[in-house]
């Protein structure tokens, strides 16, 4: 770019260009940083050679500069002297060396080391550094505080693992012409790569006319931009999609050639839910042609039946399909409406748009790379709050249903499997598994710890054998530690690039109670948290500018390896997390084995040549350029002058990468892992093996009523939050340049409520309100809005930061999270997914309330910002 | 619904009413200030009570230019203000305060030394020039807000007519009121006309203050928007009770019916400057910008 | 010459606020100063409700009345079109802040300045390195990036809109895109009752 030395504008300022990636999400766009001649990071814009964010940055990365020259962030290692903890409580940080650091807590980890491993109680959450993820493996702990994956993806990372073999999911905007998003603000302000999937989705709906339906409790940025704003009553999304289900299904608007030849649909199962097989174990089918059953390979077969019942091997069954069909029975649009509130004359116009949409009829084909390939241009799109609830297994299923019934699944314009991160290039992410299937893979996020009575982890992950880790039930095991047999209590934590105080559900004041029975937490960050506020050391790590990494996270229509490298030396001591975590390990005696886990967790096993070995401690920049090397065989200067190898997604991989193989129309692992578990549990003799919750365990998507459905009817209202462009969870807030367009925008300044619900209730725009559930108190004051489903009240994450040393924040009078449950009874017994929503009562007062007046709680009272006509102050 | 059913939306990313914010209270005290001295500059004069113009001048020139130097964001360079008299009013205005305080000055200080003859031609030359500038210095600021097509509410050529009133009847008042047992108690006929003429101005304001009200409403949906925030919602307590029941209606009873006395004048003079404070500073509070597009179907 | 003006594209416009930050990045601009804010509208009654978003700039007008009031000659249209603020000459006296009928000028308070956008007193060196341009106290808006366009390049709140919903170009030039934008999908002016002449236009 072309440097004036007079120039005002900070991009055209003489100086040099550093390409880079972005992490102020999770996921990696990347950029282009400008650094002025005095050394001063003035600009960052999106890098217009990548083919995913083309140049674009979202608010969120626009604004990374102002964490860089935060004032607020750790500048060297501290120490704390106030031996009192609290969420206000001042910890008195006395600046330290790091080998005093180093020393202390490396001292506190091997004394529990020693003493039992299970003491410590890691939260390691950077999606871009999987390697610090796993450091914890090393010593072979599985206690796990980390929020990430679980709150949004509990149970949406083993389904897309059991029918893609991915661990993320989006509609392909390069061919969709109808796309229904559910729950999620892919494609228009979260999910994956939001800078870059908008770009794509804006493209498709104004380039192409793309039709969007937006099916949400709100008027979300989705809604806004849809064809459509379908308002749901929340948690009740799968009854929804079971009712689209049922439409197809009784009017034939599926596609079952597809059902047929691509999917375990046609397979027949037995009574006991089983596929019925021969003595081999192999799975039979039924054949029209010839009117009798036959195994699912042989050469012979005619047309598979998807309808009828029979009698194969002495037993009664029916096709995987059949099965489905029987619970679509209860699921008329008419019966479901009940439940979700969405006309029945909405969901059957919706069956039918979706049907034609996706050109079932014609069977239309594209030729892509010399392939021709079926093109299925509709699909049904969801993520976090669709699939965020108790029967979170179900939930994601039936979503996949639609997709399935519409023969859609890794269809150009249908609904694709994302992987996390490929690797290398040639890496494919499927296997063939048994009977003709593709092989599930459930554990996305890496191996869970083995079943053990009693428990080997603090939050029962011995017994979610599907699941992501749920870390909230630490709470609940904390509260009842008796009850599920717990053998130890973990009292030691490290934290990096996580903030669980924040983003766990459950009352606050029951974690402080968990965070107070801790006798050590080390957190490395780099600004203050609610997290940070707890720790007794601070290790600060380097930020986005002064680090290497190499990575690319869930990146739908691209794939490849995003670079970060220093733009600038280090503004402060401070470190990288691998150097942090490598002399940790050195000092604990476990780098060999840690070398040997990263080797196996970033793939290098697969180029021996790239393993690392024993006694070397490994340095951020070392990683990023072995990962570089395993990806595409470029070394660093190949990166450093290209800034990524980011390129549109290799056909062959995003589209039917299974071909030849057969997909999980029904999952009948459900009923294995079931039985499994069920057989140890019973053999090792668990107390509470009865009442564990079996029934959440189905090969088919079902009816049944998430438990919050079932509060007292006084909570006559329910409860969501929600993440928009503006804001990484609530991390973000503590930005100016974030602030400043928050704290204006009228969503995100009060708890959001129909207008009509207001007066039924004899509320007004202003009012404080204490708002209730079962398990938590909030205040804050009331918003209206027609876009808001009558039934529900909404609360943004800008509304939801606790107390302490947040560098400008503004809080308000609570934390979505305090409403939410931690229970067993709201959590998948298949994956551990917690329930998302709550029920809520709400109470208007007269004035704020007096602790929250007094500050005597753990969260401020800011009240400036949700006043008529003000937005924020200037 | 309608654009003039939006709301107010501050300073919030949101389409809507936004209030003007540029010209607050200092600005309020300036136009004030600088108005109401002009004014008694240029009653005075015209009755040739040499006190009132030079407490006109020293109220202009102190007084005014203290809080417009205030409001100035870049005060060192404010000369500059005078640059484009071809264009802009403020540029006028400032030069009328320049020709004010100069002529004026000029003239006072002649008069006062007995350099001149008062009825010199030279004198009633400075005499007539300062006039001038007294009745730019009166008007100029309602000129500048009548320029403004972006805030209906001033965007009426009736604004510079309720500046020139106001000021007129402020000096009318303060000349009262300063004059009463001076040089107005030998001169009765005069203060008789000058009673009247207040009594008039408040009349002729309050006419002037109901036809800016009407075209406001009926001239776009912001200038709706101010009239309902003066009439109706966020300053109605402060533009009836105080700019029209004590700055008019409470002077205009006093005058009228309070019998003549020092006490009275005063007690109206003081009453029509609170109303007067008052209406500069709502003129300013209520201008809203107009929502920059409806969708509202 | 050109004529530069800006389209907006409300179909595409998701209402991120990236062109702002963007903007407050590329300027250097003190907390609570915007060159460009994009707006929320909802409208209609639930269930049949919408809510669109409008980006707003300075219009950058042929008929500019900022610059008809500017007493000081600080405000002044480039042969290009694009009207700017001279900071060596403004002194802050507002007037084209209430003359622009789209409030689209903001103060520079001096404070802010000293605040730093922590408002811990503490002006970062980003801060420091940007602040150079702006005479404290002046009133100033968007100069549609004059340097980068000198420069050759987009604006920068264009080329970081996630959804490419702004278009910059040359109106003039029949075959920009945003000429043809507003050709083939009629483009508006806001509040043309103002009679401005704005080098903006939305299309949707
Ligand atoms: N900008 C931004 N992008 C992000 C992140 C971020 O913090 N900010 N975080 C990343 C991470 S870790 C994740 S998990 C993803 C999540 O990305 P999303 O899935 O988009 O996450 P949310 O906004 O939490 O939830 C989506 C929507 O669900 C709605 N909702 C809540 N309850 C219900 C319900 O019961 N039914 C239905 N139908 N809708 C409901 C909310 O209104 C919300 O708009 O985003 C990733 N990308
Ligand atoms: N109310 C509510 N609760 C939620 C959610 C929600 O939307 N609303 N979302 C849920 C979901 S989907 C998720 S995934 C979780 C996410 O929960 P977390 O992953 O805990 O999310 P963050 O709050 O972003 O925490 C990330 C931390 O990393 C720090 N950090 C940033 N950059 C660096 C760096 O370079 N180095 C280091 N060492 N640290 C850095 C940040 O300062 C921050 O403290 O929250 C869940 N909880
Ligand atoms: S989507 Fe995430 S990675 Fe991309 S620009 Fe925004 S914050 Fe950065
Ligand atoms: S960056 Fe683009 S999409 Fe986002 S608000 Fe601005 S104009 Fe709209
Ligand atoms: S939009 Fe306002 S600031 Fe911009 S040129 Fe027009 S009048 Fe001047
Ligand atoms: S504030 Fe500056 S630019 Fe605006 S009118 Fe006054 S001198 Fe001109
Ligand atoms: S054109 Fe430049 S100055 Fe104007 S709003 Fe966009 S980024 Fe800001
Ligand atoms: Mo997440």
């Amino acid at each position: 770019m072309a440097a004036n030395p007079k120039a005002v504008h900070n991009s055209i300022k003489p100086g040099r260009w550093v390409r880079s990636t972005c992490k102020m999400c999770l996921h990696s766009c990347t950029n282009l940083i400008h650094v002025t001649e005095d050394g001063i990071i003035n600009t960052v814009e999106g890098d217009p050679t990548n083919p995913s964010n083309r140049g674009k940055l979202c608010p969120k990365g626009n604004s990374a500069i102002m964490r860089h020259y935060d004032p607020n962030r750790f500048k060297q290692p501290l120490k704390r002297t106030n031996p009192e903890k609290g969420p206000n409580v001042d910890p008195k940080w006395q600046p330290i060396s790091w080998d005093e650091a180093f020393d202390i807590v490396a001292g506190k980890l091997k004394e529990a080391l020693a003493d039992d491993p299970r003491r410590i109680i890691p939260s390691l959450e950077d999606f871009q550094k999987m390697n610090i993820w796993v450091w914890p493996l090393a010593f072979g702990n599985f206690n796990f505080f980390q929020s990430g994956g679980t709150m949004c993806g509990g149970a949406y990372h083993p389904v897309n693992g059991y029918i893609h073999s991915a661990f993320a999911a989006a509609n392909d905007a390069k061919y969709c012409n109808f796309w229904v998003n559910d729950g999620t603000g892919d494609g228009f302000s979260s999910h994956l790569h939001a800078a870059a999937q908008s770009y794509w989705v804006a493209n498709a709906r104004v380039d192409r006319g793309m039709k969007c339906v937006t099916v949400e409790p709100r008027l979300s940025i989705s809604g806004a931009k849809s064809e459509e704003w379908v308002p749901i009553r929340p948690a009740t999304d799968r009854h929804f999609a079971l009712s689209l289900c049922h439409v197809m299904v009784s009017e034939r608007w599926c596609d079952f050639a597809f059902l047929r030849r691509d999917t375990n649909a046609p397979y027949l199962v037995g009574p006991d839910g089983y596929f019925v097989r021969n003595a081999a174990g192999k799975v039979y089918v039924w054949d029209e042609t010839v009117g009798q059953a036959k195994l699912w390979d042989d050469p012979t077969l005619g047309k598979l039946a998807l309808e009828g019942s029979y009698t194969v091997e002495g037993k009664a069954c029916k096709p995987a399909f059949q099965r489905f069909r029987d619970i679509l029975a209860e699921c008329s649009p008419e019966a479901m409406e009940k439940i979700t509130t969405v006309p029945a004359a909405t969901v059957r116009r919706l069956a039918k748009q979706l049907y034609d949409a996706a050109e079932i009829a014609r069977d239309s084909k594209i030729e892509i790379d010399g392939r021709i390939l079926p093109l299925r241009p509709a699909a049904y799109n969801y993520y976090r709050g669709a699939q965020g609830h108790k029967l979170g297994f179900q939930t994601n299923h039936a979503f996949k249903m639609v997709n399935f019934l519409l023969g859609n699944i890794d269809a150009p314009g249908g609904h694709m499997g994302v992987t996390l991160d490929d690797q290398w290039v040639e890496h494919g992410h499927i296997e063939p598994g048994e009977n003709g299937m593709i092989k599930p893979t459930p554990h996305q996020l890496g191996p869970v710890p083995p079943f053990s009575w009693p428990p080997q982890t603090f939050h029962l992950m011995d017994y979610f054998p599907v699941g992501v880790h749920p870390p909230h039930l630490n709470l609940e095991v904390f509260m009842n530690p008796e009850k599920y047999g717990l053998e130890f209590r973990p009292d030691t934590m490290v934290v990096c690039h996580s903030n669980p105080l924040w983003a766990m559900q459950g009352p606050r004041e029951k974690w402080f109670e968990f965070m107070r029975s801790m006798k050590f937490i080390v957190v490395s960050d780099i600004i203050p948290t609610e997290t940070t506020q707890w720790a007794d050391v601070i290790l600060p790590s380097h930020d986005v500018f002064e680090s290497w990494n190499m990575t690319m996270i869930e990146p739908p229509h691209t794939e490849g390896m995003c670079m970060r490298q220093p733009a600038v030396p280090p503004l402060y001591d401070t470190k990288s997390e691998e150097e942090i975590f490598t002399e940790l390990a050195d000092r604990l005696g476990v780098l060999d084995s840690y070398n040997q886990v990263l080797n196996f967790a970033l793939g290098f096993v697969n180029k021996p040549e790239l393993m690392l070995q024993p006694g070397i401690r490994y340095t951020d920049k070392e990683i990023a350029r072995r990962k570089g090397l395993l990806w595409n065989g470029q070394d660093l200067d190949w990166y450093m002058e290209h800034g990524h190898a980011v390129t549109e997604r290799r056909n062959d991989k995003w589209y039917r990468p299974w071909e030849g193989l057969r997909l999980h129309f029904y999952i009948e692992d459900m009923l294995k892992q079931r039985d499994d578990l069920r057989a140890k549990m019973d053999a090792a003799g668990v107390p509470y093996r009865d009442t564990w919750a079996w029934d959440d365990y189905q090969p088919l998507p079902t009816t049944r009523l998430d438990p919050v459905h079932e509060e007292p009817p006084e909570y006559d209202l329910y409860g969501i939050f929600f993440k928009d462009i503006q804001l990484n969870f609530g991390e973000s807030l503590s930005n100016p340049w974030i602030q400043d367009i928050v704290y204006r925008d009228p969503v995100h300044i009060a708890f959001m409520l129909n207008p009509q619900t207001a007066a039924k209730k004899g509320l007004k725009a202003t009012d404080i309100l204490k708002v209730e559930s079962p398990y938590g108190r909030i205040y804050g004051r009331l918003g209206l809005s027609e876009g808001w489903h009558p039934d529900t009240l909404g609360v943004s994450n800008s509304l939801s930061r606790a107390k302490g040393k947040l560098g400008g924040v503004k809080h308000a009078g609570g934390h979505f999270n305090d409403l939410l449950p931690y229970d067993l009874r709201n959590t998948d017994g298949v994956t551990g997914q917690p329930e998302t929503v709550c029920k809520l009562r709400i109470t208007r007062l007269d004035d704020w309330p007096q602790f929250l007046k007094d500050g005597g709680s753990v969260y401020d009272l800011v009240d400036e910002i949700a006043l008529p006509g003000k937005g924020r102050k200037h | 619904m309608a654009t003039r059913d939006l709301p107010i939306v501050g300073d919030s990313f949101a389409v809507g009413y936004r209030f003007q914010r540029y010209w607050d209270t200092p600005m309020a005290n300036a136009f004030f200030f600088g108005e109401l001295g002009a004014g008694l500059f240029l009653v005075s004069l015209l009755c040739g009570f040499a006190g009132g113009m030079v407490a006109g001048l020293l109220i202009t020139g102190v007084l005014k230019s203290w809080f417009h130097l205030s409001h100035m964001g870049v005060p060192g360079k404010s000369w500059r203000a005078i640059l484009r008299p071809d264009r802009s009013w403020v540029s006028r205005g400032l030069m009328g305060i320049v020709g004010l305080m100069g002529f004026g000055g000029l003239h006072a200080l002649v008069t006062w030394t007995g350099a001149l003859a008062p009825d010199s031609a030279v004198a009633l030359l400075l005499q007539l020039a300062a006039a001038a500038s007294a009745l730019v210095v009166m008007t100029y600021q309602g000129f500048a807000m009548s320029h403004s097509t972006a805030i209906s509410l001033w965007n009426t050529g009736l604004m510079p007519v309720s500046s020139l009133l106001y000021a007129a009847t402020g000096g009318v008042l303060l000349t009262l009121a300063a004059g009463w047992n001076g040089f107005l108690a030998m001169a009765p006929d005069l203060r008789s006309a000058l009673l009247t003429g207040a009594l008039i101005g408040l009349l002729a304001i309050a006419m002037v203050l109901l036809s800016l009200l009407h075209a406001a409403h009926h001239g776009s949906p912001g200038g709706r928007k101010s009239v309902e925030l003066l009439t109706r919602s966020y300053f109605a307590a402060w533009f009836w009770g105080v700019v029209c029941a004590v700055g008019l209606v409470v002077p205009a009873l006093l005058l009228a019916f309070g019998g003549e006395g020092f006490g009275t004048v005063a007690l109206a003079a003081a009453a029509m400057l609170a109303g007067y404070y008052a209406y500069r500073l709502l003129i300013f509070k209520a201008g809203v910008f107009e929502p920059i597009m409806n969708f509202r179907p | 010459m050109a004529r530069y003006g800006m389209v907006f594209d409300l179909k595409r416009c998701i209402g991120c606020n990236a062109c702002v930050v963007g903007c407050k990045q590329e300027n250097s601009l003190p907390d609570g100063v915007f060159f460009t804010r994009t707006l929320s509208q909802e409208y209609g009654v639930y269930p049949t409700v919408n809510r669109v978003y409008i980006p707003t700039l300075c219009n950058h007008c042929e008929d500019a009345p900022c610059q008809k009031v500017c007493p000081s000659g600080a405000t002044y249209t480039r042969p290009d079109g694009i009207v700017m603020v001279d900071p060596e000459k403004c002194i802050g006296c507002g007037s084209c802040a209430v003359a622009c009928p789209y409030d689209q000028r903001t103060e520079l308070k001096a404070e802010s300045f000293k605040a730093g956008l922590f408002g811990t007193g503490e002006v970062t060196p980003f801060e420091k390195q940007g602040y150079v341009r702006f005479t404290p106290g002046m009133v100033t808006k968007c100069d549609f990036c004059s340097g980068r366009v000198d420069a050759g390049l987009d604006p920068a709140c264009v080329v970081t809109c996630p959804t490419d919903a702004r278009i910059f170009g040359d109106l003039d030039d029949p075959n920009s895109k945003a000429s043809r934008l507003i050709r083939e999908r009629g483009g508006r002016q806001p509040l043309p009752e103002k009679n401005t002449r704005p080098k903006v236009y939305y299309i949707d």
